[in-house]
């Protein structure tokens, strides 16, 4: 895929020799650019950019307006849901300023100096990581394990055993989570026994509440740090922000109730899972 | 000469010998316009003729320079373009750079005053006081000068679509300070054309621009004679990105373009353009810089007496400000831009400059401090009293490589001329980019340059250093532009409404017809109306150039 850039001056600077030189070599590097030309409102800039469906939008200003602007373009951006459409600039601008403007979600900020080569290659390179970003974006394949709270293992094991002629793969504990695990697998998912070790066992608090039966659902998933990270910042609420070890030994984390309408849901990585690249 | 001939043979003999054993440099030598520099330049690339093509400073064709005793008489005016914020903060810089030694003033007004809008319309936000001050009113304009007496300090003002409009506050503010018109003194650039090309400020299309211009043009040389019209400008497209060369033939095709519309309506040439006024760029390339000052003033003189028929000598002779090159500045090593700044201050003095601007070091990071003003003003004043190239006239004139570049340079800048003549002139090559795609591909082949290490940038790709000091900025207050709406809407409460609109519907009619636009716009300033009204009447029948 060729890589879409609207370069733009935004306000009334009319200083473009950057935007123009920059314009041209992204062209040298296989990129189509866009140019507005002078005098554009962040408003003009942000529909430009979803019309062309550009995947980064490239601000130059000279005039010093660039704390308010530049900012103004990233508000456009949110407010019309095309955060995914990044954003670098460039001119002369104060180093503090750069600071800023980068806290604020401003890519990057080229000052005086800059090679076009090296613009080049961050936006390849910021394009790339997004584009293998996007995949943790895509739904999860396949369940891969059912949640089941007991209060014994052992007493629970018959059902399955002897009327459902399912074989008990392993019982481990899993003293870190307070919980003795049985799996059973299908072809297709497992299902997972959950049994409290000790009173202060999360499992056993939910015993208390709800009783025996369904605790949680948890979905293969790749890349589950990056995919958290994702979620945090889409204002998913998470169990736990990090991954954590689960109890057949991959990393897994749990989401909030509250985001699926009271269910427990566990991302759980799964190596097996195919990507969809 | 013969003896010469042989010298130089067996000179020849021996560079051969030791070529063979160690190459140069480079394999050529260019200056930035693609000029090819020789080893060495000898009393046989001198021509003939003396007094056709150098002659004496202060007479025709003017190559050493437009005034008999140039620097002995009087030293270039020192004018340190300037300008921020509010109209009170840039008057209390302008007092400072006075009482520091400037000899003249430069205002730099802010984007807004630049395009037309006023303070408060939305199209100036974020652009309010930032690249120079904003000046919504004739009361601004006021406080702009305040006690700065407009009969003994010139003033620069770099303003172009709005041109008539702060020549016209400037001169009521004169009026009511009790100077007469006769004496006030200063330039407007007023100039369209490049802003098309390079500098991005226009407002109208061409054609009503070009009539503005005419207007004032013929209105000055009525009623401000003393006055600059046009400070016909080379600078921004330099910066833009052009070679010298073509710095110089674009700024003459421009020239050329401004002399025949006024002439079109009827204006006699001697009357106007002994108030023709240049601006070009002091840039890196030393010799070709020398030699771009000294071909421009040849070739204005043998254009204005030759195509154009001028008898007044005042009309022959091209008189420059010079400002060194922005964009060779640098983010990186800061300082090191003094010594940049003053090598090519160095050059616009070898070169002749009437008047000079000299950037401060921090200008690729921000607006500079009270401190980086001073000093680039300093080095000024250093070139001119320590280094002694002002004691004598034109000092590199008979320079064998000097002169040779210098008849280069026209050379190279006649066939761009031709060019833009086949094209219908500059108004026609403007119209159809001939003149954007020129830089364009010079811009780019800079860049290129610099990054494939063939052209050095000290500090930048080479000699680079790790560690970036930081470097202090000037930080404007913004707390000033709610002030400035304040005024705006204090000034509309009280100024008469029916005065306005009586104004605005005059100048409306003026604008539809073909009387000189000056006098409704005089009226109008006097009466109250700001700058974004007074160009929306004009927006609204000239129609916006995109």
């Amino acid at each position: 895929m060729t890589i879409r850039i609207l370069m733009a001056k935004p306000g009334l600077d009319g200083h473009d020799r950057g935007a123009l030189v920059v314009s041209q070599a992204l062209r040298d590097h296989g990129m189509e650019v866009i140019y507005t030309g002078l005098r554009q409102s962040p408003e003009q800039i942000v529909q430009a950019a979803i019309q062309e469906d550009v995947d980064a939008i490239g601000l130059s200003s000279l005039s010093g307006a660039h704390n308010i602007l530049f900012p103004e373009v990233l508000n456009q951006l949110k407010e019309k849901n095309a955060e995914d459409i990044f954003v670098f600039g460039g001119g002369v601008i104060p180093f503090d300023d750069v600071r800023n403007l980068e806290e604020l979600g401003i890519k990057k900020v080229f000052t005086p100096g800059s090679s076009t080569e090296a613009i080049a290659a961050f936006i390849e390179q910021t394009v790339r990581e997004r584009e293998a970003f996007e995949p943790i974006l895509s739904a999860p394949k396949c369940v891969d394990h059912i949640g089941i709270a007991v209060s014994s293992i052992d007493e629970a094991i018959p059902f399955y055993r002897d009327h459902l002629h399912l074989d008990v793969e392993t019982v481990v504990d899993v003293p870190e989570q307070g919980v003795k695990v049985a799996f059973i697998s299908l072809s297709n998912a497992k299902i997972e026994l959950l049994e409290p070790l000790t009173k202060e066992s999360p499992v056993q608090s939910f015993i208390d509440k709800k009783g025996e039966g369904l605790h949680h659902i948890a979905l293969a998933v790749n890349r589950l740090s990056d995919r958290l990270t994702q979620l945090k910042r889409e204002g998913v609420p998470l169990v736990d922000e990090t991954p954590k070890q689960g109890a057949s030994g991959v990393p897994i984390a749990f989401l909030h109730p509250k985001a699926a309408n009271g269910t427990l849901v566990e991302l759980c990585e799964n190596e097996g899972v195919e990507i969809d690249g | 000469m013969s003896d010469l001939f042989s010298f130089e043979q067996s000179w020849q003999k021996e560079v051969d010998r030791q070529l063979q054993a160690r190459g140069e440099r480079k394999g050529t030598f260019q200056t930035s316009s693609n000029i090819e520099v020789e080893r060495l330049y000898t009393p046989e690339a001198m021509e003939e003729d003396y007094m056709k093509k150098i002659g004496y400073p202060g007479e025709y064709p003017f190559t050493r320079g437009i005034r008999h005793t140039m620097y002995r008489g009087r030293l270039w005016t020192m004018r340190q373009y300037a300008g921020f914020g509010s109209a009170k903060e840039t008057n209390e810089r302008f007092r400072y750079l006075l009482e520091q030694g400037q000899t003249g003033l430069s205002v730099a007004f802010d984007l807004p005053t630049q395009i037309g809008y006023d303070s408060d319309d939305p199209m100036a936000l974020g652009e309010v006081g930032k690249v120079g001050v904003a000046i919504d009113s004739l009361e601004d304009m006021e406080v702009l000068f305040h006690e700065i007496p407009l009969d003994r300090v010139s003033t620069s003002m770099t303003i172009n679509a709005p041109a008539a409009v702060l020549l016209a506050m400037y001169l009521v503010v004169a009026e009511k300070q009790g100077v007469p018109w006769e004496k006030v003194s200063g330039t407007i650039q007023n100039d369209i054309l490049k802003e098309y090309i390079a500098r991005g400020t226009h407002i109208y299309p061409p054609k009503p621009s070009m009539r503005l211009i005419t207007d004032i043009f013929s209105f000055c040389s009525d009623h401000v004679p003393s006055f600059n019209t046009i400070s016909i400008s080379g600078y921004h497209i330099r910066e833009a990105g052009a070679t010298a060369v073509q710095e110089l033939a674009f700024t003459l095709a421009n020239a050329k373009a401004y002399v025949d519309a006024a002439i079109d309506v009827g204006l006699d040439v001697d009357r106007f353009a002994p108030r023709l006024a240049f601006f070009f760029n002091g840039h890196n390339y030393f010799f070709e810089e020398i030699a771009k000052f000294r071909a421009a003033r040849r070739m204005w003189a043998k254009m204005m007496r030759e195509e154009y028929g001028a008898k007044n000598p005042k009309s022959w002779q091209l008189r420059f400000h010079t400002q060194v090159a922005g964009s060779t500045l640098t983010a990186q090593q800061p300082d090191n831009n003094i010594v940049r700044v003053a090598l090519q201050a160095l050059a616009a003095v070898m070169g002749g400059t009437q008047s000079l601007h000299t950037n401060a070091k921090d200008e690729a990071l921000g607006l500079p401090t009270e401190e980086s003003a001073r000093i680039a003003l300093r080095t000024q004043q250093l070139i001119a009293h320590e280094t002694g190239v002002a004691d004598t006239i034109d000092p590199l004139a008979g320079s064998y490589y000097l002169e040779t570049l210098t008849d280069q340079v026209e050379e190279k800048a006649h066939e761009y001329l031709a060019e833009i003549d086949s094209l219908g002139g500059a108004v026609a090559a403007v119209e159809n980019g001939y003149m954007q795609r020129e830089i364009q591909k010079s811009a780019y082949e800079t860049q290129r340059n610099i990054e494939s290490e063939e052209e050095i940038v000290v500090g930048v790709n080479k000699f680079a250093m790790e560690e970036e000091p930081e470097q202090d900025v000037l930080k404007v207050d913004d707390s000033f532009i709610a002030e400035q709406h304040e005024q705006l809407e204090h000034l509309r409460k009280n100024r008469s409404q029916n005065d306005v609109d009586h104004c605005l519907q005059a100048l409306k009619e003026a604008a539809n017809g073909h009387e000189n636009l000056m006098p409704p716009i005089i009226e109008a300033v006097k009466k109250g109306c700001t700058v974004g009204e007074i160009c929306h009447v004009l927006r609204s029948e000239f129609g916006e150039y995109v």
